[in-house]
């Protein structure tokens, strides 16, 4: 038995294979105690442990500490004369007409960052050596003064030569053997010290809750019976053995939306569908990202609470337009939708719990895309008197009707939607009309045919469960990890074995670490090199066949050439000189197959007799008559818009020019068979 | 409401998107580290009758002017001789350009065989030849700063792409390489932007597009109208000053007038201190450029779209032959200087009239910092943009070092310099405890930077200001600290004065400190803990 447990804001979900059949389970998070929460979603499954073989975990443990502040006292070794690094960050604004502008609070204060007289060249030479006596003796007074959790190091050009950082490493275990310690060559061995220093620190300040956590939870598991294999998701969406992500917690910190995409890419393969753009819309934003060939698109830096983590993510770009949104008129005039929200609590208007703004949610209320009768008695009691009063005063203020300012706000959050899109794919040079858009979370369907529409998208694929598909990310996700290595070199013929000497070693060290960590099995790899034109200093990510040492330089450059063509819509003529910065090289195990075989429609999903019922909509500005289906059991025949379909997970609005039909294993696909709109 | 209302608010998004797209494709294609590390460039989308509707806030004083830049290129060679792959350059301060370096390049849009708009970028080019690299400290007249390209029409195939145009350039500048890179970066950004409008025009039709940028000015125009209305009618007067002109040792002196009639705000420098011989003078465009985003940064949130809707009622002027309006051929290239002063003065004005909206003075001094040599390549030029402390609000502490309002410089990491400048080492980076002024807030930190020179040969150079004349507070609050340059040689400390240039030795250390900013209120209101937290961090004096 295989179970994949998601922790979100919101709900933790659960999802469990047997015997080739899937059960889901969705329970209330537990945001104090997180742990518990998974525990609940265990035992609400009637999930017996001592059978559990497979155990896949995604938490927001680490994001919340880092959210919260509630991470480790964290000490910072620098450099002598960077003791304000994490104080002075880039220089820059990220709005340039604000005033009281505030730089985004680093997590270690200044008092607790200490300096070491030391210097390392950028070709990796020692002009000042550490005098060891000296710097232990001050680094054990240092790290008296506060009982710290967690120390990071980082010192300048170390990621050409780390002897400086593991020496002081050393020194560290000599003092406290107990304190973690984290090397910045360990967490992100790239140059550029701000963003390292950032990345390590945050790493440090991780590490001791996120052990703490899994403590808790391994003990929990255990006294249940589980003595099967436990992972932890990744943001760059691969798993690791949950004893090797107490070590680098850092790697965990958007795993939640990651394991949706892997999810939402491997739902889609079954179907043969390896080119999407997923869509995953909820409560208060909505995420974006794009998959090519079935790997989705990664970037090498993220940020949280505006702090810089160096560590490969998978690239989701997030606006502020979920189904909580808050819809409103500026003072110039303009109808925007978010990027508040009226959250969970006091939630939409119709839910009749206190909220008085209208959202999106209640948009959808009073145009009639969403409607009491779509939803089993008891499960959710709205209130469409309530969506209607909360948009009249804009009604009012710009003179139209309720319903076509509900209508409008729908088409706006649309808009957004469709502009992180073209983030992910006209920007980066990619035609959003040769993806399928494949939605999932809540209400991402409710509005992918028309955002398809906006960008040309003729198929969407809607994969069943997709209310739980970070879940189901969780149990397919394979065993990854990443490594780089940052060193400037000229691409020529000549610098070909140096090139391939560093391939190699960063595919030794790669699957050495996975072996060391347990996962056994011969890894495919992954290789990235971030090259530039000499002189420029953004790297653009060339991808190459990470199994292969067969390569030259003209191959090399012609795939750079064409990637800097379609992201910056110029190139340089080949004999401009061009540079490989970083390497970075993924190493990846499969972590089992037998996921497609088994997916059989979800329990609950045969409950309907596929009869709809009939009720006007008012959609894009006309009044329709819609046709409105429960649970997917539609049938193999293909069923033309405007329609709306609607299971325990997940609502699709199927516009007239549209077909849907299902695959009776609860997946819906639907067809735009009218070319483009107007 | 209609079907448009809605389409107008889609099209406003996508246009500020694509203006955003131009901007960090800009950045992140361009190669010298003005532009990509240090982000000192620009971008617009303008609608066919030249005025600014999108752009990318990126650098404030690029912004706010561009299509008073635009205007003499349309009056020389009207919109209706322009030919596909036609384009506009300008770098001319006296034709209402900002400094030299800073290249405007404008490449109209069409569709179906009429124009749509321009799309615009703005780059401050790393040389442009002149009488010394980088930064010429001792010019005495603009063509001693640089090639200068006035307002004017040529060809992308025909002229640039290794035609004439290119090579005329190429062999003017010191790093014909980075030079050129750059003005490639800015066509592909315009070219980027182009294609944008292209498809939304495909989309939406040509009339409505133009129709959607026309109601955005008016749009933004509103909201600035509606945040004029709410400060009360009168008149406002303030000065500042820049210390010296870098030769006497008389503060030169920018003296404002402020009027808030109703909906419009009418700012003028009438009695402003006469040009100088040096640098320091602003170019007209300037000097709007830096009085249009005080107002901006003063009256409206974040959230309103910049664009000349805004200028429109928002006038600005400057007496001809003043500091802030010379006459040709006045040197140019300080001009950030007089233009921070120019900031400095509308804000005391406006805290007049709304004082909970403006900060106190900041350092406020856009402070290059220019090393170069010639190595056996050619020559190698660092440029890097420093700022200090900002000035404290009525809500919070003035930021820690940081660029100042009209610039917005990232620092170039200290990994990257030593990569690329093999005769520098950065020792310190560090900011200085106590240089904020006092107040109920305090002002930002300023911070230090030391430079330790590895190889003979190598010149400096730089224009600074507050190195007597300090960040002054506002409502009661304290001045921030002086900013200054030493040159350490030999255990001997050379002071450098604030607009300089100087032959450095190996081993010479350079210590360049920058000012705080300016406090807030009285010392005796502010909240013990933020005292206590100053005091824990080590960040008081």
């Amino acid at each position: 038995m295989r179970v994949g447990v998601e922790v979100g804001g919101t709900f933790t979900d659960l999802i469990r294979i047997q015997n080739g059949s899937i059960r889901v389970a969705k329970v209330p998070s537990t945001p104090a105690e997180p742990d518990r929460g998974v525990i609940h979603a265990l035992d609400a499954a009637g999930i017996d442990l001592s059978a559990l073989d497979d155990f896949v975990h995604g938490s927001t443990v680490a994001t919340n500490a880092i959210l919260e502040r509630k991470g480790g006292r964290t000490a910072a070794i620098v450099t002598k004369g960077l003791r304000d690094i994490f104080l002075l960050q880039r220089h820059d604004r990220t709005s340039i007409y604000k005033l009281n502008y505030r730089k985004p609070e680093p997590i270690v204060e200044r008092q607790h960052v200490f300096e070491i007289d030391e210097r390392i060249t950028s070709d990796g030479n020692v002009v000042k050596g550490i005098d060891e006596e000296t710097t232990k003796a001050e680094l054990s007074r240092f790290l008296a003064q506060e009982e710290f959790d967690a120390v990071a190091i980082c010192l300048l050009n170390s990621y050409r030569n780390s002897d400086h950082e593991r020496l002081v490493e050393r020194l560290i275990a000599g003092i406290d053997a107990d304190l973690s310690v984290t090397c910045s060559v360990d967490v992100a061995p790239e140059f550029r010290e701000y963003e390292r220093a950032s990345t390590t620190a945050l790493a440090a300040y991780v590490q001791p809750a996120i052990r703490g956590y899994l403590r808790r939870l391994e003990r929990s598991l255990s006294s249940r019976g589980f003595s099967g294999r436990f992972s932890m998701m990744q943001s760059n969406g691969g798993r690791l053995p949950a004893a090797a992500m107490g070590k680098n917690a850092i790697s965990a910190l958007y795993s939640g939306p990651a394991a949706g995409v892997i999810g939402a890419t491997t739902m889609a393969k079954s179907r043969g569908i390896s080119d999407i753009i997923t869509l995953d819309m909820g409560g208060t934003s909505t995420d974006v990202s794009l998959v090519v060939a079935g790997k989705p698109d990664l970037t090498p830096e993220t940020k949280i609470s505006g702090l810089p983590v160096r560590a490969p993510v998978i690239d989701i770009e997030t606006v502020g337009s979920g189904g909580g949104s808050i819809v409103w008129v500026d003072d110039g005039g303009l109808m925007r939708v978010g990027p508040s929200s009226a959250g969970a609590d006091p939630g939409p208007a119709c839910y009749g719990r206190g909220g008085k703004l209208p959202t999106v949610t209640d948009a959808h209320l009073v145009r009639g895309t969403l409607r009491q009768e779509m939803f089993r008695a008891g499960a959710l009691e709205l209130d469409p008197q309530a969506a209607h009063e909360s948009f009249k005063d804009i009604a009012t203020r710009l003179g139209t009707t309720v319903r076509e300012v509900a209508d409008h706000s729908i088409r706006l959050a649309e808009s957004s939607i469709v502009r992180a899109i073209e983030r992910v794919s006209t920007q980066r040079g990619r035609d959003p009309r040769n993806f399928t858009l494949v939605p999932f979370g809540g209400a991402g369907a409710l509005h992918a045919a028309r955002v398809a529409e906006e960008l040309g998208i003729q198929k969407i694929y809607v994969p069943m469960n997709s209310g739980v598909l970070s879940a189901v990310g969780l149990l397919v996700a394979d065993y990854v990890h990443y490594c780089a290595k940052s060193e400037r070199v000229i691409l020529n013929q000549e610098a070909l074995p140096k090139i391939a000497n560093i391939l190699d070693e960063l595919r030794d060290s790669a699957k050495k670490y996975l072996h060391s960590q347990g996962v056994k099995g011969s890894p495919l790899f992954r290789a990235t090199l971030d090259m530039r034109y000499v002189g420029q200093a953004f790297e653009v990510p060339v991808l190459l066949d990470g199994n292969r040492d067969d390569v030259s330089s003209a191959m090399i450059a012609e795939k750079f050439s064409e990637a800097h063509q379609k992201i910056f819509e110029f190139s340089k003529p080949p004999d401009e000189p061009i540079e490989i910065v970083t390497f970075r090289m993924g190493a990846q195990v499969e972590s089992s197959d037998a996921f497609l075989n088994m997916v059989r429609p979800a329990d609950g999903d045969r409950d309907s007799d596929g009869t709809p019922f009939y009720a006007d909509i008012f959609e894009n500005g006309r009044l329709v008559k819609c046709a409105f289906y429960t649970g997917r059991g539609l049938g193999s025949v293909a069923i033309a818009g405007p329609c709306v379909i609607s299971d325990e997970t997940s609502t699709i609005f199927v516009p007239e020019g549209w077909t849907a039909v299902t695959d009776g294993l609860g997946n819906v696909l639907l067809d735009n068979i009218s070319g483009e709109r107007e | 409401m209609t079907r448009s209302h809605i389409g107008q608010a889609i099209i406003t998004q996508a246009l500020l998107a694509a203006a955003h797209e131009m901007g960090v494709k800009l950045i992140r294609s361009a190669h010298s580290p003005i532009v990509r590390e240090a982000q000192d460039c620009s971008a617009a989308i303008i609608n066919s009758s030249g005025q600014v509707v999108a752009q990318a806030e990126l650098t404030a004083i690029q912004l706010g002017s561009i299509s008073q830049t635009l205007a003499p290129c349309l009056q020389r060679f009207p919109p209706g001789t322009l030919r596909e792959g036609d384009f506009y350059i300008s770098n001319d301060p006296y034709n209402m350009g900002q400094h030299v370096q800073d290249i405007f390049i404008f490449s109209p849009v069409f569709y179906e065989g009429e124009l749509l708009g321009f799309t615009a970028s703005v780059v401050h080019h790393i040389d442009l030849g002149g009488g010394a690299p980088g930064l010429n400290p001792h010019a005495s007249d603009v063509h001693q700063e640089g090639i200068i390209f006035p307002p004017s029409r040529y060809n992308f195939a025909r002229d640039w792409s290794g035609g004439p145009l290119e090579q005329l350039v190429a062999a003017n500048v010191r790093m014909p390489e980075a030079t050129i890179g750059d003005i490639y970066a800015q066509f592909a950004a315009n070219s980027i932007g182009g294609k944008r409008l292209v498809a939304l025009a495909d989309r939406y039709g040509a009339a409505f597009i133009r129709a959607a940028m026309d109601e955005m000015l008016n749009y933004s125009e509103r909201r600035v109208r509606a945040a004029i209305s709410r400060l009360p009618d009168g008149t406002y007067t303030a000065e500042s000053a820049i210390e010296d002109d870098g030769i006497g040792n008389v503060p030169v002196v920018i003296r404002g007038k402020v009027q808030v009639e109703g909906e419009i705000l009418n700012i003028s420098f009438e009695g402003t201190d006469p040009q100088v011989s040096t640098n320091i003078n602003c170019p007209l465009a300037s000097t709007v450029a830096a009085a249009v985003a005080c107002a901006k940064s003063v009256l409206t949130g974040e959230d309103i779209p910049f664009n000349d809707g805004a200028a429109r009622v928002i006038n600005v002027d400057a007496p001809e032959g003043s500091v802030l309006n010379p006459r040709r051929p006045a040197p140019v290239r300080a001009r950030l200087l007089a233009s921070h002063r120019v900031f400095n003065t509308v804000m005391k004005a406006l805290g007049q009239a709304t004082p909970e909206n403006v900060i106190a003075e900041g350092f406020d001094t856009t402070t290059p910092i220019c090393f170069s040599r010639i190595e056996t390549k050619g020559y190698n030029i660092y440029l890097e943009i420093l700022g200090g402390g900002y000035g404290a609000a009525h809500g919070s502490d003035g930021c820690d070092g940081v660029d100042c309002p009209l610039s917005n410089c990232s620092n170039i990491p200290i990994e990257s310099i030593e990569m690329d400048y093999p005769f520098l080492r950065v020792e310190e980076y560090a900011l200085l405890p106590g240089s904020g002024g006092r107040g109920k807030h305090r002002g930002g930190l300023g911070f230090s930077r030391s430079y330790r020179i590895l190889k003979d040969g190598v010149t400096f150079s730089t224009y600074s200001d507050r190195f007597v004349l300090p960040a002054q507070g506002i409502f009661g609050g304290e001045p921030g600290a002086e900013a200054s340059i030493t040159v350490l040689r030999d255990g001997e400390a050379i002071a450098l004065r604030s607009k300089c240039g100087f032959s450095l030795m190996r081993d010479d250390l350079v210590i360049v400190r920058t000012g705080g900013g300016g406090g807030y209120g009285s010392p005796s209101e502010r909240n013990p803990r933020l005292t206590l937290n100053d005091r824990r961090q080590g960040l008081a004096a």
